[in-house]
């Protein structure tokens, strides 16, 4: 796959060299210069619908945003043709931001709302503000483009817009294989394991919106110069259809499928023009035919049938099993203070009290397993130490640090990882990106060291690869390193649920309801792992209906029935209590495991 | 005074527009957590094919009600085919696309249809204005706040006391419990797109003879519509009903005494504004993620 995207990159260059020589006339090249401008629209689009999952219907607004502070800067400051261009991207991502922030945070859903609407507003303004914009008659007269005062020449432009292209197709080629790009994927397809993982969504994708806002303002600005005339209804709502629509055929979420996106529906029109009327009634058609026969589009379409002809080699690296536990085995200071503890807390929903003033102390280092017949609030418990839920009332700290009001993804960074009762793993990622998706907390390079793959983000990208290999080994996964999450087993989908959570380098792992599902050698298995899990000293809250399993492992049992604590304390005296046998059996009885689980 | 009542009643009326659009939003994000993004356009079914209907000679009770109905069939048509195949993936924006695609071919075929011209739809309700506090308005435009407040009524009552309701809001709860309770979950969704776009149709008729049927009539209708939802909360209908109505008497006094141009900037900037105080709209619930 590496070598056939560095191919993809060195023809990708030899045609933006080749076709300018080979352009009859002016009016061709000024027609692939269009498509340049275009190609740069979809792929920065690309990074929103491709990785994040979220839809723009607003790029014609942003575009002409870009046109107008392009044209604008041009005209009354003289700015160059890079000056115009970084005005244009400033603006532009400013907008995003202020869009996409508020936006995403409550439904994804509601962006391509806002950004439709958002495009509406920019028409009214570049109506209304004459004075700036022209007004409906628009803004002639923009200079020829310029570059530090020199003028460029019709080649010379078309070297900067090819150039732009292929630098904005090659970042965004690095964003997706860096932290950033595999946590957006994460997040489009598990929100709540993503945030459980410590990402912020909200930042994320408010930054995947702010790269299609700056591409779109670039290519605007460059539009600007190219056009030498703008106006409002230059940028209307089925210009953003058709980007939106290259992303799409082209393929969302690959490297080049933007770029053969873009150039399909540039030179499209040329022939759609004798549909007259009919034009948008195409582009409407076309979107529905490639949702439907190719929704993974072209590139998407190929790149599943090339998977499918060679697939992946197994991986047969050696591993080496000290790295697990150099790499979760916590600092010596740090074992002393991992204690959970929650005090009075409770969670209401309406009239229902879930959880009634519930205080539990997990000790440090131990297993600790929480118990109680269904509908005892052991689910609401765990959702709500992992910030999903709000308590009503009481408080909760982990190591003495307050996380009541802290979000999900702040907890985890605190040290708190949790498994899924219903597992929510990335299906569409490999397994071994799954755990890498964990160590997200643990990387240090930034937006700029992903973009340009700095030495340091390949070292560091190397040492998450070595310890996700390492944890998958210890949780028996490693030779389906390279499988797609969604094809693994059931029983195997919990192990690796587990290696996710303990990328993160947890101090506290939450299993929910681990052994549910798993056949009776599989939970021998799971008894083991919890162990050397806590051998490595992180503490285990593990919620359980398995008796057997929680004999064999926890050092403490707490109790929960209908939201309160009723019991805490050793298994065998847990087992004696009878307030425990009451709540589970509704009377006098004997809470005894059966014979073969012997602690 | 005249003037303000003016604003009051006019703004009314195309809040009340605004409100059954919104409402019929409400209605499909409850039951399937997708919308219909032609819902606007079922606006432009509706008035179109009245016209149409009322020019093949039919009385224009049953023009009407001919239409309602297409716009009922429409809707549930677009579920069946747009949405739900692609429902099943959480996170797919597949149904997104698809029914944006099926809103564009609407109105592009609309268009030729229409020539792009804008056809009046005859009405008993323009035919003389009435003057309320020395402001003139048509019977018809008094008439759709209040078939907007019914139609959230109705929606409640059926809500209680009907078996289908009730299934809507098990749905909305929780689609897979429903289905585990013996509830048809798809039969009830496409039930739900089929009474939100009925509401769609019904709102084009309606406002078609105060601002005439054209091919685009009900995009910025949608679009103001889902605004709405968006700053009421999309899951409360009473919420819905009342910003609706407010939304529309705030974009009349916006367009009296600033311009049109500056009604689309305030009425928009509304929505961002409130989705930056108010996440969950003004009326809405904050929807507890279910882990």
């Amino acid at each position: 796959m590496k070598h056939l995207h560095t191919l993809g990159f060195l023809l990708f260059a030899l045609g933006l060299l080749i076709v300018p020589l080979t352009a009859s006339n002016e009016y061709e090249l000024r027609i692939f210069m269009l498509f340049l401008i275009y190609g740069i629209i979809a792929v920065g689009l690309n990074v929103l619908i491709g990785l994040t999952g979220l839809v723009s219907l607003g790029q014609a607004g942003l575009f002409a945003l870009g046109a107008y502070t392009g044209g604008i800067t041009a005209t009354r400051f003289g700015f160059d043709i890079v000056m115009a261009s970084l005005a244009a991207a400033l603006v532009s991502a400013l907008f995003g931001a202020i869009l996409a922030y508020p936006t995403v945070r409550v439904r994804g859903v509601y962006l391509a709302v806002i950004t439709i609407a958002f495009g509406l507003i920019i028409e009214n303004v570049a109506i209304e503000w004459q004075s700036l914009t022209g007004g409906t008659t628009g803004l002639s007269s923009i200079p020829s483009p310029n570059l530090l005062g020199v003028e460029l020449s019709g080649y010379a432009f078309y070297a900067v817009l090819a150039i732009a292209l292929f630098a904005a197709t090659l970042l965004t080629h690095n964003l997706k294989a860096s932290r950033y790009g595999r946590a957006m994927r994460a997040s489009s397809q598990s929100e709540i394991a993503a945030r459980a993982l410590g990402i912020n969504v909200t930042t994320l994708r408010t930054l995947a919106f702010v790269i299609a806002s700056m591409s779109a303002g670039i290519a605007g600005a460059f539009y600007s110069f190219l056009n030498a005339y703008i106006s409002p209804d230059i940028f209307t709502f089925s210009d953003s259809i058709r980007f939106l629509l290259m992303v799409i055929l082209g393929g969302a979420g690959s490297t080049f499928g933007p770029v053969v996106g873009a150039y399909l529906l540039t030179y499209l029109p040329e022939y759609l023009q004798q549909l007259a009327a009919w034009q948008t009634f195409a582009y409407g058609a076309l979107l529905l035919i490639v949702m439907f026969a190719l929704p993974q589009g072209i590139l998407g379409t190929l790149d599943s049938a090339l998977k499918r002809w060679r697939p992946h080699p197994r991986r047969s690296e050696p591993v080496d099993a000290r790295t697990v536990t150099d790499t979760l085995r916590p600092s010596a200071q740090d074992t002393s203070r991992a204690e959970l503890v929650t005090r009075a807390l409770t969670v209401k929903f309406g009239g229902l009290t879930a959880l009634d003033e519930a205080s539990i102390r997990v000790k440090p280092g131990e297993i600790h397993a929480l118990i109680g017949p269904n509908g005892a609030g052991k689910s609401t418990f765990v959702n709500t130490i992992s910030g999903f839920y709000r308590p009503t009332s009481g408080e909760f700290e982990i190591a003495g640090q307050q996380l009541s009001g802290k979000r999900s993804d702040e907890i985890s960074r605190l040290g708190m990882a949790r498994t899924f009762q219903n597992t929510e793993l990335f299906g569409d990622m490999s397994v071994l990106e799954n755990v890498i998706v964990g160590c997200q907390q643990h990387f240090g390079y930034g937006l700029a060291q992903a973009l340009v793959r700095s030495p340091r983000m390949r070292r560091e990208e190397r040492e998450a690869q070595r310890i996700a290999i390492a944890l998958l080994d210890f949780v028996g996964l490693a030779t389906h390193a390279d499988d797609e999450a969604r094809f693994l087993p059931f029983g195997l989908q919990r192990r690796l649920e587990i290696a996710r959570a303990l990328a993160t380098r947890p101090r506290i792992l939450l299993l929910d309801e681990p052994a549910a599902g798993l056949t009776t050698q599989e939970i021998d298995e799971l008894a083991t792992m919890i162990r050397q899990i806590a051998a490595l000293g992180i503490t285990v809250l593990l919620i359980e209906h398995h008796v057997e399993l929680i004999m064999a492992v926890a050092d403490t049992v707490t109790v929960l029935d209908y939201g309160q604590v009723i019991a805490s304390a050793p298994p065998s005296v847990v087992q004696r209590d009878p307030r425990v046998i009451e709540a589970y059996f509704g009377g006098q009885g004997d809470l005894q495991p059966t014979a073969k689980a012997n602690p | 005074m005249s003037t303000i009542m003016q604003y009051i009643l006019s703004g009314l009326a195309i809040g009340g527009i605004y409100a059954l659009v919104a409402l019929g939003f409400h209605i499909m994000w409850s039951s399937a957590k997708a919308v219909n993004f032609a819902h606007g356009d079922t606006l432009t079914i509706g008035a179109l094919l009245t016209i149409m209907l009322l020019a093949a000679g039919l009385p224009l009770w049953l023009a009407c009600l001919l239409a309602i109905a297409a716009g009922g069939v429409f809707g549930t048509l677009v579920e069946r085919f747009a949405v739900r195949p692609f429902a099943a993936h959480s996170g797919s924006i597949g149904w997104m696309l698809a029914t944006i695609a099926i809103g564009i071919m609407i109105e592009s075929l609309a268009t030729i249809e229409t020539n792009g011209y804008s056809l009046p739809l005859p009405s008993p309700g323009v035919e003389r204005a009435v003057r309320i506090l020395g402001a003139g308005v048509y019977p018809q435009e008094l008439l759709i706040p209040l078939v907007a407040v019914l139609a959230t009524l109705g929606l409640k009552l059926i809500q209680r006391h009907t078996l289908v309701g009730r299934a809507m809001q098990a749905i909305a709860h929780d689609k897979q419990a429903a289905s585990l309770m013996g509830i048809n979950v798809n039969a009830v969704v496409a039930l739900s797109f089929g009474l939100a776009s009925l509401l769609g149709a019904a709102a084009g008729i309606l406002i078609a003879p105060v601002v005439q049927a054209s091919a685009t009539m009900g995009v910025l209708l949608g679009l103001k519509g889902f605004a709405v939802a968006i700053i009421a909360g999309i899951t409360s209908a009473p919420g819905v009903l009342v910003v609706g109505l407010l939304f529309g008497v705030i974009e009349k006094f916006v367009e009296g005494y600033i311009s049109t141009a500056a009604r689309e900037i305030v009425g928009f900037s509304l929505m961002i504004l409130v989705l930056l105080i108010a996440p969950q709209g003004l009326f809405g619930k904050r929807e507890v993620v279910k882990v």
